[in-house]
């Protein structure tokens, strides 16, 4: 059978239906716009793949990703060095720096404790968290897991490890900001009851 | 209380429906496979968020919405009730997914978006179905379902805590099977979490069951006098999987083989957790070796006893129907109590299971109830008594005759 698709074509569009979200109408969808579009765009993404792999890497002592070791947050001076966000995912660092708040540094994770996708402690960056925590001036650990079985799991795992050194805080769970009780569920509402706070001036 | 509406929207074999029901019983009958059974169906769906069977519920949204850009099915439902008018919106869509495509359930009560475990308690529903004969001879697993479901009608807590638990369960069994694949070697201080999450939610289950059962029994037994000419005496038997009254501090022996009637006394919470993470502990050696967690809810076992045999073992055809009638009726009270309202009955095909007396005991203690849906092949079966003031609806290939009302 002839083939109607040419070959680039057809691997372009099974690359991008790997993509998570993507089938396959979008990826052909995907392919023939950068097909059309002028060299420079869908070079452009080429290039702009080949950096992401090429340059980026692991920061030797938060693990976040960069383009240089260790990361902008590690070597800026400004920050507070004795302070440790732990946080699973790398965009979990974009959330806590949108607050505009945290002057800390972080500890990226990549993950979470799950026996079902076989990730345990050693697939994830615990062991550097423990190294760090004994190696420089830490003061205080703050966990910022997901609010999740897994991520209560892996909370628990680094309270044990780390409590007893140092501080380890928790973030605080409750209700969202400009939510109504009414439409909360009776499951954070219970946990905003249990987590209340005296009040203060 | 009582559904007032019910909108379909490629639900089963419903292309479209649009349905205003009286109080009272309502008869739905006609040939089989038109779509009675279907009906029943949806208002269990909206109580429940479940399907009538354990199988896929992806088959719920009729094949012609295949064709559509977002194949889906929508149940809409009006109930009257004593905490007012409620309207439960339920929307099926599959998903495309990576790894092919899911079923994604949207629910909206009084028009706002709600999570599927918050639908549970707003209508609550008793389900009689012909297949609920097996409860009795059926395997273990039929009785525990059967217990989550009348129980998570009624039990927010419970509900989360059975969710919860299953949750657990598979990550703890996945952490033991790791261990069993490196020859139970490894780190078994990453079971301490698990442990802890699956005793304090197995802790609620567990005294979520033993209560129920307890009530329902006292129930049951007293229809099951009735039914049988005062000469059987029914009970119920809970035999749980971790047996926290067998389990004190000294002395611990968790052979499922031979648990027997538990005595399981009205334990604080605090005390089952904190004996169940004991006994967790006890076995971890044999749940490594065998690569799953070998006690606790999930291996808890219901037994009808009558006259002090085993209905699932020794029972006549007979015993066994008037067993499950018993416990089915001794729910429907059991939930009136509850909620102090009668939930809206839902009874597919009962009457050709049962001979004439038991028909006529079921229709006349569900003849009170505010609204009995009931299908049947032959209206004819019916007691002349209770089709007197029914509504009677035939159905014919996903459409309701209601001009026929009697």
């Amino acid at each position: 059978m002839a083939q109607a698709v040419p070959a680039s074509v057809t691997r372009l569009i099974d690359e991008f239906s790997r993509l998570p979200g993507i089938g396959p109408k979008t990826a052909a969808r995907l392919t023939y716009f950068l097909l059309r579009a002028p060299d420079d765009q869908a070079l452009g993404l080429a290039d702009a793949l080949h950096d992401l792999k090429e340059r980026i890497t692991y920061c030797s002592i938060c693990a976040n990703l960069t383009e240089q070791d260790p990361c902008p947050v590690c070597s800026d001076e400004k920050r507070d060095q004795g302070l440790v966000c732990v946080v699973e995912e790398p965009l979990n660092v974009i959330a806590i720096e949108r607050t505009g708040h945290y002057r800390g540094v972080y500890h990226v994770l990549h993950g979470a404790i799950n026996p079902i996708e076989g990730i345990g402690p050693d697939q994830l960056r615990i062991k550097e968290l423990v190294d760090r925590v004994a190696s420089r001036p830490v003061r205080e650990v703050i966990i910022a897991t997901n609010v999740s079985l897994e991520g209560d799991a892996t909370a628990m795992y680094i309270y044990n490890k780390l409590h007893g050194a140092i501080r380890v805080t928790r973030l605080a769970r409750g209700l969202s900001v400009g939510s109504d009780l009414e439409y909360a569920d009776s499951l954070t509402l219970a946990g905003a009851l249990e987590g209340r706070q005296e009040m203060q001036e | 209380m009582r559904l007032s509406h019910l909108s379909l929207t490629y639900f089963r074999n419903y292309a479209r429906l649009e349905l205003n029901l009286p109080p009272g019983v309502i008869v739905l009958y006609g040939n089989n496979a038109q779509g009675k059974t279907s009906l029943l169906e949806a208002v269990y769906y909206l109580a429940t968020s479940r399907a009538l069977h354990a199988t896929s519920d992806r088959q719920l949204i009729n094949w012609l919405a295949k064709d559509d850009p977002i194949p889906h099915a929508r149940l809409v439902g009006e109930a009257e009730t004593q905490q007012g008018k409620k309207r439960i919106e339920l929307t099926l869509l599959t998903e495309k997914t990576a790894r092919g495509s899911r079923l994604k359930k949207e629910i909206r009560i009084n028009g706002i978006s709600r999570r599927v475990m918050d639908l549970l308690g707003h209508m609550t529903v008793v389900l009689f179905l012909p297949q609920d004969l097996a409860l009795v001879e059926g395997s273990p697993s039929l009785r525990r379902r059967y217990l989550n479901i009348t129980l998570c009608q009624t039990d927010p807590d419970y509900c989360r805590a059975v969710n919860q638990y299953e949750k657990v369960l598979s990550q703890r069994n996945a952490l033991l099977r790791q261990f069993q694949e490196q020859g139970g070697r490894g780190d078994r201080s990453l079971l301490t979490f698990w442990d802890e999450q699956l005793a304090q939610h197995g802790a609620t289950v567990v005294a979520g069951r033993y209560r129920f059962i307890r009530e329902l029994e006292r129930e049951a037994r007293e229809i099951q006098r009735d039914l049988s000419g005062e000469h059987e005496t029914l009970r119920l038997r809970y035999q749980p999987g971790f047996d926290a009254a067998a389990a004190t501090d000294g002395q611990m022996s968790f052979d499922v083989a031979d648990m027997g009637v538990s005595t399981l006394p009205q334990l604080p919470p605090k005390e089952i957790t904190k004996r169940f993470v004991a006994a967790l502990h006890a076995c971890v050696s044999r749940d490594i070796a065998r690569g799953m967690t070998t006690i606790g809810p999930q291996r808890d076992e219901l037994r009808l006893l009558v006259n002090g045999h085993d209905l699932g073992l020794y029972g006549s055809r007979g015993q066994n129907r008037t067993g499950v009638l018993a416990l089915k009726l001794a729910e429907l009270a059991w939930m009136r109590e509850k909620t102090g309202e009668w939930p809206i009955l839902l009874l597919d095909e009962v009457a050709a299971e049962l001979d004439h007396y038991r028909r006529s005991y079921l229709l006349e203690r569900i003849g009170q109830a505010e609204q009995v849906i009931l299908t049947t092949t032959e209206p004819d079966l019916l007691p002349a008594e209770t089709l007197v003031d029914a509504t009677r609806w035939r159905v014919t290939d996903g459409t309701i005759d209601t001009a026929l009302a009697s």
